[in-house]
C-alpha cells in the first residue's frame, strides 16, 4: 500500500515536472550559452571550430557560421532551420552523409534545440567570463539561522545572501561559527601565512567586545606580514625564480621584484596600479626606480645561456612567455593555444595572438647572458652625484639631454648588443653570446642610428693588447669613421672613443687587426655592447671637467643590477609578423598591437604600447581582470576558486558555483572598494560564510562532499611555505628580517648539479635560515626539495593553481628532513623553557602552540606515552641522546632528547598541516 | 619453483590485488565521496588531436593519487628502463657504419649539406671526418656494432635499432625536454610522469616513478626532465641516489631507532584518530594511511637500494662498484626496482657531448671512456632481465637527444683541439629491447654518409608513443585536461612504430 502510494507520489511528480518543463520550453527563447554551445562544443567544434573548418565552415564566430560554406549552401540561415544545411545533415539516416561525421547521431533533444536555436534567430550568446561585469542583485532572504539562534539570523555581510540563496536549492543549513580559536589560527594562516603573533592572539582571545574579530582582521591586514603571504600567491603567477632557467640555469638577481611585491601588497596599491606598474611602469611619466623593478615581472622568463643556442629564438620563446603569462595570471585565460591556430573554443583568432604579441615584441632584452637592459642601483653616495650630473646638465644644456643620460647611467641603454652582429669572417659570436674578434677580423652590426652622435661607448675585454678596430660606413671597405686601438683588458672594461660625425641609420663593418695574436685561431678582444652617442654636451659651462668625470664614474662602476622591461627607441623597432601555425622561423603578415575584438574595446585614447595595454586590462570594461583576481583571492581563502579552474575562466574552464556572488564581490571590488585586496580579503573573511566550523556531518558529507555550497568552513591543507613558515613560528626559531637576496636554509647535498656551472648551495648562518620560505632561494631546474614535495612549482612558467596532493614523501619530509629536525629540537627546549618541568604541561604547551587549542585527554596520553617509550630509550642509550639533540651528549638531556621525538611528532600532525 | 614462474605467480596476484583495490576504491568512493574527490580530469573533446571523440577516462583522485589502474588495453610492457645518454652520444662511432664517409674523411663539407642549415656550434665550412673506430657485423642480425661496445655486440640479437632518429632541436636542454615530454620548452609532463598518472605503481612501499643520475650533473635540462609540468606533482620522478639517503628525506634522524620511529608514526596516527572523531574529514584518514606508508616505503627503499646483497656473480657481470655513484650501480639498481614492481625508470648518465673541445669530450678519448663505461653494464641488464623472465615485460630502451654531424666540429669556424662532432638532428640511432618489440632487428637507414635519414625516420613522438602503446596506452587518447584543452604527450604528432613490434 505504501509502496503504490510512493509511486503514484513519484509519477505526480514527473508529471508536473514535464509540465514545466514543457511551458518553459515553449516560451523561453534558447539560450546559447547553456544549452546550444555545450552541444556544439561537443559534437561538431572539433571539425568546425578554430583548429579546423572542415567544409568550410565554423562554429566559433557567427558571421563565419553565417557564411556559404565550400559546397555554395549555407551551414545555418537564421530563422530558417529547414532550409539550413546543418540541420538537414545532422538528421540524415545514411551514417556516410549525417553529422557528426562517423559519430553517433545527435539525439532529438538536441536537434530541436539546435532547430528552435536557428528558427529564434541563430543568436550567438557570449560566454559568462566575457561579458562586463554587472552589478547583480543581492539576493534578499537572510538565512534562518539554525534552532535556538533564530532570534540574531547568520548572514554577517552579502557574501551570505549569496551563498544562501544556493542552499534553498541544496537543502543545506549553515554550520555553527567556529569558534575563536579555531577562526585566529584560521584567520591568520589566511592573512599573513602563519599564526599570529602572540600579543595579538592574547588580545583577541581575551576580547569578548562584537568586534574583536573584525579587530584582529584589521591587525593582521595592517601585519608586514601580509605582505609576505600575498606575495607568495603572486610569485607564482610571475613565475619569480633565482635563477635564468634552461641548461646553464645560472643565477639572477631580481630579488627586488619580490621585495617590491611584499610592499605592494603592504600599501595596499590598488590593482589596477599594482598591474599596470607590472606590465608597463617603464612607460609611466616620470617612471621610479621602483616603476622600472615592478616590470621584472616579465623579466622572470627565462634566459638561455646553453652554448650554441640560437638568441633570438629565445628571445621569442620569452615574449610569447610573456604574451601567456599576462593572459593567465591576469585574465584567467588560454592563450597559448591561438599561438598556433585560433582558439579551438573560445573567441579568440590566431592573428589575435600576434597582435597582441606586438605589445610585448618591441622591447630591449634580447636573451644575453646579463639579461639586459638592467636596471643599475646606486649606493647613496653615487645616487647623490648622479642627480648633481642630471641637474647639471638639465640647467646647462637641456632637459632632453638631461634625460638621455640619466637613462644611460641607470641602464647603460638604448645600446646595441654585440650578439646583434653578424657576417663574420676571422669573427663569430663566442660561446654564442658575445662578437670575439680575431685576426683580420669582419663583421656586421646592422641598423645603426648614427644621427647626431660622435662618440661610441663600448663594453669589451681583450686578451692580448695591440689589436686595432676600425669602423667602416655601409660596406666592409667603406669610409672608416673610427679607428680605435684595443689595449689589453682583464675582465669586462667600458670605455670610450670618438667618432667622425654621423647621420641616418647605417649598417657598420667592423674590422680588426692585432699582429700580437700568434694563431689563427686565438681570440683578441670580446665585446659586450656598443653604445653609439654624443660627447657630454656643456664645454663650455662652468663645472664641465668635475661633471665629466663624475659622469664617467658613474657609467663604469660596478653596482647591482635588476633585469627591466625597456621599450626600444624608434631607431631600433621590431616589427611584428604572424608566425604561420606558431612557428616562428615562418613569419606570415605583418601586425600592429591590438587586442581581440571579442572582449571590451581599446581605450580610445591610449597609446598603442604596453601603458595602453595595461589601462585595456584595468579597464572596468575588461570582463576578466577583476573577475580573476577576485577568484584568486577566494581560492587562497577557502582552498577552492568559485570558479575552480583559476588557470581558465573560458568556455573549457569549470563553470562557477556561485556566478552572481563572483560578479557582485568583483564589481565591488572595482567600483566600491577601488580595486584594494585589503578591502576585498577583509570582506570575505568576515562574511559568516567563512567563519562556520568546519566539522563534517555525515549529512553534509552526503550532499556536499566538496564542499561547494560552503555549508562549512573550509578544511584544506596547508600550501608548502604555509608548512615551513608555520613551524618555524611553533619552534621558536622564526626570523622576521624581511626582503633581501634569496636565502639558504639547509639542503641536503647533490641537489644542485647544473652543467657548466658550479655554484654550489651554501647553507645560511645567523638565523638566515629560519627566514620565512619566500625568501628561499628559488633554482628552476632544482627547487627547494621539501617544497616542492608539498607541491610547490618549479617557475619555469607561470603557474595559476597549485594541485594539492597527499603524499608518503610528504610525511617523509616533515618526518625526518633536517631542517624539520633542527625546529622540533628547538620546540622541545621553547617547550621545556617556557611551559614548566612537567612533562605533560610542556606536552600541553606545544600542542597548544601548534594548534592554538587545548589538546584533548586521549592525545595527551598518546603523546605522553611517545615521551615516556622515548625517554626510556635515550636513558639507556647516551649515544642516541646526543645524535638525536644534534649535540654531544652531557648525560642529562634524555629528556630534551625524548621531547624532540614528541615535537616531531606535532609538527607532523595532520591538524597542524591543515587549516580548520 | 623457477624465477619465471614464481614471477608470473607474482604478475598474478598483483593484477587480481589491482583490479581488487580497483573496485574497492570506485566502492569507497562511491559511499564517502572521499577526500576531495575523484575528478575526471581526461576529458571529452579532441583538441589539437587528430583523433576525435571521447578519450581519456583517467580518475585522479588527489587522496591516492598512486593506487594501481589498469591500461585501456593490455599492454606487453609492465615496466620501462630508459638509459639517456646525455649529450648525445655518436651514432656514427656506435651503430651507424658508414665507411663512405671515411672515404671523405679530411675534406671539405659540400656545400649542399650546409646551406639553409642551423648548427650550433659549426661555422662557415668544416671538414668531413669518417668513424673513428673500427667496426663489425655481429650475431644472426648481423647488425653493425663498432669497437667501442665490445659486449653490447655479444647480445646484438635482442635489441632493434631504429637507425633514422631525427629531431628539430639541436640544442641539449631543448632536445632532451622534446625527447622526455614531448615539448621542447619547460612546463610539460615527462613520460615517466604520464605513465605513472595512467597506470598508478604497483608497489605502494616505493614510488613509482624513480630516477637515477650519473656522470657527475643533471642533465641539461634539469629536472624537467622528470617533471610533472602540468600534471599533479605527485607523479614527478622521485631522484634516488646510489651513494647517501637514496631516497631524500627517507631515513630517520640520527637517534631514532626503527622502535621509536614506529612508536611515533602510532601517535601521530592516534592523535589524527582523535581529530577525524571531531572533524569527520576522510582526508584525515588518508593522512594516517599516508603515514603508514611512509613507514613502509623506509623500509622498502633502502632495501631496494642497498646492492651489497647481489652475489657476486652480479657484480661481476655489471661491473658495480657499491658506494659510488656510477652509471653501473644505477644499471643495476633499474633491475632491482622494475623486479619490485616500480613502473618507469629513468636513467641519465651525463658526459656525451664530444665536440672535441675539451679530451674528455673528444670522440676518439673521452668517447671511448664513456662506451666502456656503459657497454658492460647495459648487457648484462638485457641479460639479466632475460635470465629473470622480465625481459618479456621491461622495455628497455637506449639513447640520447640528438646525433651528431658527420662533420667534424670547427668550433666558432676554427680547428678544435681535439676530434669532436656537433650536435647533428637529422639522423641518430636509438636501440630499444624487450616487452614486444622486435629481436635482432634494425628499423630505418641513413644516406650513405649518415647525414639524413633516408627511410623508416622516426621522431621523439613515436618512440613515445611507441612506448605508450607497449603499456597499452593509445597515445592519442591519453590526454589531460590543461589550460582548456586536452595535452597529450605527443602533442599533436606521433605514430606507434608498427614495424617494429613483434
Amino acid at each position: 500500500m505504501l509502496a503504490r502510494k510512493k509511486l503514484l507520489l513519484v509519477l505526480l511528480v514527473m508529471v508536473t515536472a514535464i509540465f514545466v518543463l514543457q511551458c518553459t520550453m515553449n516560451h523561453q527563447p534558447v539560450d546559447f550559452t547553456t544549452q546550444v554551445k555545450p552541444i556544439l562544443n561537443k559534437n561538431c567544434i572539433t571539425c568546425h571550430g578554430g583548429v579546423r573548418q572542415k567544409g568550410g565552415f565554423s562554429l566559433l564566430f557567427r558571421d563565419e557560421a553565417l557564411a556559404k560554406t565550400k559546397s555554395g549552401k549555407f551551414a545555418i540561415i537564421p530563422g530558417d532551420p529547414d532550409h539550413s544545411e546543418m540541420i538537414r545533415r545532422i538528421a540524415l539516416q545514411d551514417p556516410e552523409d549525417r553529422m557528426p561525421y562517423k559519430h553517433d547521431p545527435l539525439n532529438q533533444k538536441d536537434i530541436d534545440i539546435l532547430r528552435r536555436w536557428i528558427k529564434e534567430g541563430a543568436q550567438w550568446g557570449e560566454h559568462w567570463a566575457y561579458v562586463p561585469v554587472k552589478n547583480v542583485p543581492v539576493p534578499a532572504s537572510k538565512i534562518i539561522a539554525k534552532q535556538g539562534d533564530a532570534k540574531s539570523g547568520w548572514g554577517k555581510n552579502e557574501i551570505d545572501n549569496f551563498i544562501g540563496e544556493k542552499w534553498k536549492e541544496q537543502d543545506l543549513q549553515p554550520s555553527s561559527p567556529a569558534n575563536k580559536h579555531t577562526l585566529l589560527r584560521r584567520v591568520a594562516l589566511d592573512i599573513i601565512g602563519m599564526p599570529a603573533p602572540a600579543g595579538l592572539a592574547k588580545n583577541f582571545l581575551e576580547d569578548s567586545s562584537d568586534h574583536a574579530y573584525a579587530d584582529l582582521v584589521d591587525s593582521l591586514l595592517s601585519s608586514p606580514h601580509y605582505g609576505e603571504k600575498w606575495a607568495t600567491m603572486w610569485l607564482d603567477l610571475a613565475r619569480y625564480a633565482d635563477t635564468k632557467g634552461y641548461e646553464r640555469d645560472d643565477s639572477r638577481n631580481i630579488w627586488r621584484y619580490r621585495d617590491w611585491l611584499i610592499r605592494a601588497f603592504n600599501n595596499d596599491i590598488p590593482y589596477d596600479q599594482f598591474l599596470t606598474e607590472q606590465i608597463a611602469g617603464d612607460l609611466l611619466p616620470n617612471a621610479t626606480d621602483d616603476d622600472f623593478i615592478a616590470t621584472a615581472f616579465h623579466r622572470n622568463t627565462m634566459t638561455n645561456d646553453e652554448g650554441g643556442t640560437d638568441n633570438e629564438e629565445f628571445r621569442t620563446s620569452a615574449v610569447l612567455d610573456r604574451v601567456n603569462t599576462t593572459w593567465q595570471a591576469v585574465m584567467g585565460t588560454t592563450f597559448g593555444c591561438v599561438q598556433c591556430h585560433s582558439h579551438p573554443y573560445d573567441p579568440f583568432r590566431h592573428e589575435d595572438y600576434y597582435k597582441f604579441m606586438a605589445f610585448f615584441n618591441d622591447t630591449r632584452d634580447e636573451d644575453t647572458f646579463d639579461d639586459y637592459p638592467l636596471l643599475r642601483h646606486y649606493n647613496d653616495t653615487l645616487q647623490q652625484q648622479l642627480s648633481a650630473v642630471v641637474t647639471w646638465i638639465s640647467q646647462n644644456v637641456s632637459e632632453q639631454k638631461s634625460r638621455e643620460v640619466y637613462t644611460f647611467l641607470k641602464t647603460w641603454q638604448p645600446s646595441y648588443n654585440s650578439l646583434t652582429c653578424d657576417s663574420f669572417t676571422n669573427s663569430e659570436l663566442s660561446d654564442t653570446k658575445w662578437l670575439a674578434f680575431r685576426n683580420h677580423a669582419l663583421c656586421r652590426l646592422k641598423n645603426v642610428d648614427l644621427q647626431d652622435k660622435d662618440q661610441l661607448i663600448f663594453r669589451y675585454a681583450a686578451d692580448t693588447s695591440g689589436g686595432i678596430w676600425q669602423i667602416h660606413l655601409d660596406h666592409p671597405t667603406g669610409a672608416v669613421i673610427a679607428t680605435i686601438p684595443l689595449p689589453g683588458a682583464k675582465g669586462w672594461t667600458i670605455t670610450q672613443t670618438k667618432i667622425l660625425p654621423g647621420n641616418g641609420i647605417h649598417d657598420l663593418y667592423f674590422t680588426y687587426t692585432n699582429n700580437n695574436l700568434k694563431r689563427p685561431e686565438d681570440n683578441g678582444a670580446e665585446f659586450d655592447w656598443f653604445y653609439f652617442t654624443q660627447e657630454l654636451p656643456g664645454k663650455d659651462k662652468a663645472g664641465y671637467a668635475g661633471i665629466k668625470k663624475e659622469y664617467w664614474k658613474l657609467a663604469t662602476t660596478i653596482v647591482p643590477t635588476t633585469p627591466v622591461m625597456m621599450d626600444n627607441p624608434a631607431a631600433m623597432h621590431r616589427s611584428t609578423y604572424v608566425f604561420e601555425r606558431g612557428n616562428w622561423l615562418v613569419k606570415g603578415d605583418k601586425v600592429i598591437p591590438d587586442v581581440p575584438h571579442s572582449l571590451n574595446p581599446f581605450p580610445a585614447k591610449a597609446p598603442r604600447n604596453r601603458l595602453g595595454l595595461a589601462m585595456w586590462l584595468t579597464s572596468k570594461e575588461n570582463p576578466l581582470t577583476a573577475r580573476t583576481i577576485v577568484n584568486r583571492v577566494w581560492e587562497q581563502l577557502f582552498g577552492t576558486g568559485l570558479a575552480e579552474t583559476l588557470e581558465d575562466l573560458g568556455s573549457q574552464g569549470i563553470p562557477p558555483t556561485h556566478p552572481e556572488l563572483l560578479d557582485w564581490l568583483s564589481y565591488r571590488f572595482m567600483n566600491e572598494d577601488n580595486w584594494s585586496i585589503k578591502k576585498l580579503i577583509r570582506f570575505i573573511v568576515t562574511s559568516a560564510t567563512y567563519q562556520q566550523d568546519s566539522k563534517i556531518t555525515p549529512e553534509l558529507l552526503q550532499k556536499d562532499p566538496y564542499n561547494k555550497y560552503y555549508a562549512r568552513g573550509a578544511r584544506v591543507r596547508l600550501s608548502a611555505e604555509q608548512i615551513r613558515d608555520q613551524a618555524l613560528c611553533i619552534s621558536g626559531t622564526f626570523c622576521d628580517s624581511m626582503y633581501g637576496p634569496g636565502v639558504y636554509p639547509w639542503q641536503p647535498k647533490g641537489i644542485w648539479l647544473s652543467p657548466w656551472n658550479g655554484a654550489t648551495w651554501q647553507p645560511s648562518k645567523g638565523g638566515q635560515q629560519y627566514r620565512r620560505a619566500l625568501y628561499t632561494y628559488w633554482k628552476r631546474s632544482a627547487g627547494y626539495p621539501s617544497m616542492i614535495t608539498f607541491d610547490g612549482v618549479s617557475r619555469e612558467v607561470c603557474t595559476a593553481r597549485r594541485i594539492r596532493t597527499n603524499t608518503p614523501l610528504q610525511a617523509l619530509t616533515t618526518l625526518n628532513d633536517s631542517v624539520y629536525i633542527d625546529m622540533a629540537r628547538h620546540f622541545a627546549s621553547r617547550m621545556q623553557k617556557e611551559a614548566g618541568s612537567d612533562i605533560k604541561q610542556e606536552i600541553k604547551q606545544g600542542f597548544e602552540w601548534a594548534t592554538i587549542h587545548a589538546i584533548d585527554d586521549k592525545s595527551l596520553q598518546s603523546l605522553t606515552e611517545l615521551y615516556n617509550t622515548a625517554l626510556n630509550q635515550f636513558k639507556k642509550d647516551a649515544g642516541k641522546t646526543g645524535k638525536m639533540l644534534g649535540t654531544a651528549n652531557n648525560g642529562t638531556a634524555a629528556e630534551t632528547a625524548a621531547l624532540t621525538v614528541v615535537a616531531n611528532a606535532i609538527l607532523n600532525l595532520d591538524e597542524v598541516v591543515t587549516k580548520n | 619453483m623457477t624465477q619465471k614462474e614464481l614471477h608470473n605467480q607474482r604478475l598474478l596476484r598483483e593484477a587480481e590485488q589491482a583490479v581488487m583495490r580497483m573496485h574497492t576504491r570506485r566502492h569507497f568512493l562511491k559511499e564517502s565521496a572521499m577526500g576531495l574527490g575523484a575528478l575526471a580530469l581526461g576529458s571529452f573533446l579532441g583538441g589539437c588531436g587528430r583523433k576525435e571523440g571521447p578519450i581519456s577516462n583517467i580518475v585522479f583522485d588527489p587522496a591516492h593519487p598512486l593506487l594501481p589502474k589498469l591500461p585501456p588495453f593490455p599492454g606487453k610492457a609492465k615496466s620501462v628502463i630508459y638509459l639517456h645518454m646525455a649529450g648525445a652520444p655518436s651514432q656514427l662511432e656506435l651503430f651507424d657504419y658508414k665507411p663512405e664517409l671515411m672515404k671523405m674523411d679530411g675534406q671539405d663539407c659540400p656545400p649542399s649539406l650546409l646551406e639553409g642549415k642551423r648548427f650550433a656550434f659549426i661555422r662557415g665550412v668544416p671538414k668531413m671526418m669518417g668513424p673513428q673506430v673500427k667496426f663489425s657485423k655481429h650475431g644472426q642480425s648481423g647488425a653493425w656494432i663498432s669497437e667501442n661496445m665490445p659486449h653490447l655486440a655479444t647480445i646484438a640479437d635482442e635489441l632493434c635499432f631504429l637507425k633514422a632518429v631525427t629531431t628539430d632541436q639541436f640544442n641539449h636542454a631543448p632536445a632532451q625536454l622534446l625527447v622526455h615530454t614531448g615539448s621542447p620548452r619547460m612546463g610539460r609532463p615527462s613520460l615517466g610522469s604520464w605513465v605513472t598518472y595512467g597506470l598508478g605503481t604497483e608497489n605502494q612501499n616505493l614510488p613509482g616513478f624513480v630516477v637515477l643520475t650519473s656522470g657527475g650533473k643533471n642533465p641539461d635540462a634539469g629536472k624537467s626532465v622528470w617533471g610533472s609540468g602540468f600534471l599533479p606533482s605527485v607523479y614527478q620522478g622521485v631522484q634516488c641516489r646510489s651513494e647517501g639517503d637514496p631516497v631524500l628525506f627517507m631515513k630517520d634522524p640520527d637517534g631514532m631507532d626503527r622502535d621509536l620511529r614506529k612508536a611515533s608514526i602510532e601517535a601521530i596516527n592516534k592523535v589524527n584518530q582523535e581529530e577525524y572523531t571531531a572533524y569527520n574529514d576522510p582526508e584525515i584518514l588518508s593522512r594516517i594511511s599516508q603515514y603508514e606508508m611512509a613507514y613502509k616505503m623506509q623500509i622498502s627503499a633502502p632495501e631496494v637500494m642497498n646492492i651489497n646483497e647481489e652475489p657476486a656473480y652480479i657484480h661481476e657481470m655489471y661491473g658495480t662498484k657499491p658506494g659510488q655513484a656510477c652509471f653501473a650501480n644505477n644499471v643495476l639498481l633499474a633491475r632491482r626496482l622494475v623486479e619490485k614492481g616500480v613502473r618507469f625508470v629513468q636513467l641519465f648518465d651525463w658526459g656525451w657531448d664530444s665536440h672535441g673541445s675539451e679530451e674528455s669530450l673528444a670522440i676518439d678519448f673521452g668517447f671511448i671512456n664513456k662506451c666502456r663505461k656503459v657497454d658492460k653494464c647495459i648487457t648484462a641488464l638485457i641479460l639479466d632481465l632475460k635470465q629473470r623472465g622480465l625481459l618479456d615485460e621491461t622495455l628497455v630502451v637506449w639513447g640520447g637527444e640528438f646525433g651528431r654531424t658527420p662533420m667534424q666540429e670547427n668550433r666558432e669556424g676554427k680547428k678544435m683541439p681535439f676530434k669532436g662532432r656537433d650536435h647533428h638532428t637529422e639522423a641518430f640511432t636509438i636501440w630499444m629491447a624487450g616487452a614486444g618489440i622486435k629481436k635482432g632487428f634494425s628499423y630505418g637507414e641513413t644516406d650513405e654518409i649518415g647525414y639524413s635519414a633516408i627511410s623508416g625516420k622516426v621522431e621523439p613522438f613515436d618512440i613515445q608513443a611507441t612506448i605508450l602503446n607497449q603499456l597499452g596506452f593509445d597515445h592519442e587518447k591519453f590526454t589531460y585536461q590543461f589550460q582548456g584543452r586536452p595535452f597529450r604527450l605527443t602533442d599533436t604528432r606521433g605514430r606507434v612504430i608498427d614495424e617494429i613490434l613483434a
